[in-house]
């Protein structure tokens, strides 16, 4: 039989359990959070991965917008086209969404493999997304000005912050899925 | 993630609907409740915050008359609250009234929140951007103070506050029961346990 064996009416004592480890995942994603916002803001980190990424991002994004047809020069973290010129910083490169979605990764119970492989894929993920975003804004700067503002901060950045929560939502689910599968199986064999 | 998804989008929708129209009556409050805050790190009293055309205008008595004010984009401080609202609609296991109940509690917290950030950035740039005044007037240890807590808050607390209000408060306690938030044994396994003690 494949049964159910959660209970479905937790107790005060299940819901209070519950309630500590959702607090003890926050207490440890915010700590995540820190040291990763620590790594990054040092200055010779910053120096030798966050502007040589971010330089690689823009030299990528600058690629696409010219096989889209527009003519963009790339200097260092720097999109230029006649007209329109941006500078990719933290806050555009991806990099506080992948913060954001590692620190819950790595808070989350789950064995270290796995958490390993949804780190790599999700980090992926967020960049793809993220090279969206940088073509879209230079495109929209470009040609309609007035919406960059808007769309470079409200717009994007939310949108690429709440893909990595729903990367993570899903990551989460299936982890759920994963560490279900055995304890079903037993269920079976008795 | 497929059922997920549209709610994630249309309450991110929604969000920026009710962001774009609250915004500008939320920037007079937000910058009465951070000068509430400031005045407890002053002495003498002399910051007054005021908000001005989608920034916060800091003015200090203390300020040569002719030198022009600092107004900070108050968009940056509280576009997060289209994060909230966006995850919020996320949550199916609770009824209607209690998630509106949390809602507020944590647009509260949200607050609070923007409140004590506009602090960090008016101190920062007392601290860092006025020459031979912040100088004269802030240490090392202040300076780095409030401009990286500032900083912390621009990189990665803007983002991840929302979270975090809706991981405590958002998600029904079914689905906190659920996977995401509890590692443990298989219940069978507890269950050989108890048996064994």
């Amino acid at each position: 039989m494949n049964r159910d064996t959660r209970d479905p009416h937790p107790g005060p004592g299940t819901a209070a359990a519950s309630r500590r480890r959702s607090l003890g995942f926050l207490a440890r994603f915010v700590g995540f959070l820190v040291l990763f916002y620590l790594a990054v803001s040092n200055r010779p980190v910053n120096d030798a991965v966050i502007v040589p990424f971010t330089a690689w991002i823009a030299s990528v994004s600058g690629g696409i917008l010219n096989l889209l047809g527009e003519s963009v020069e790339v200097g260092g973290t720097e999109l230029s086209a006649p007209g329109f010129a941006v500078n990719i910083e933290n806050g555009c490169n991806g990099v506080e969404t992948a913060l954001l979605f590692s620190s819950a990764v790595l808070a989350f119970p789950a064995p270290w493999r796995r958490r390993l492989v949804g780190l790599l894929l999700g980090f992926l993920a967020i960049q793809a997304l993220n090279f969206v975003r940088v073509v879209t804004l230079f495109w929209v700067g470009l040609h309609r000005p007035a919406l960059f503002n808007s769309s470079h901060t409200v717009l994007w950045q939310s949108a690429v912050v709440l893909f990595g929560v729903l990367l993570f939502l899903f990551w989460a689910a299936r982890e759920k899925r994963w560490r279900a599968a055995p304890a079903e199986s037993g269920v079976r064999r008795g | 993630m497929t059922r997920r998804a549209p709610r994630l989008l249309l309450g991110f929708l929604f969000g920026l609907v009710l962001w774009a129209a609250l915004s500008r009556p939320y920037e007079p409050l937000l910058a009465g409740g951070a000068g509430l805050l400031l005045s407890a790190f002053e002495s003498p009293d002399v910051t007054r915050l005021a908000a001005e055309g989608g920034g916060i205008r800091v003015e200090r008595r203390d300020f040569p008359p002719r030198s022009p004010r600092p107004v900070l984009p108050a968009a940056d401080l509280h576009f997060n609250f289209v994060l909230l609202v966006a995850l919020f609609a996320l949550g199916p296991a609770l009824p209607p009234a209690a998630r509106l109940g949390r809602f507020l509690i944590a647009l509260s917290l949200l607050f609070l929140i923007h409140a004590a950030a506009l602090l960090f950035q008016v101190e920062s740039v007392y601290a860092t951007a006025l020459g031979p005044w912040s100088e004269a007037h802030y240490g090392a240890v202040a300076r780095n103070f409030w401009a990286g807590g500032f900083h912390f808050y621009q990189i990665a607390g803007r983002f991840a506050a929302p979270f975090v209000l809706w991981w405590a408060l958002g998600r029904g306690e079914a689905e906190a029961e659920s996977a995401a938030s509890a590692p443990g044994p298989p219940r069978r396994q507890q269950k050989k346990k108890r048996k064994r003690s």
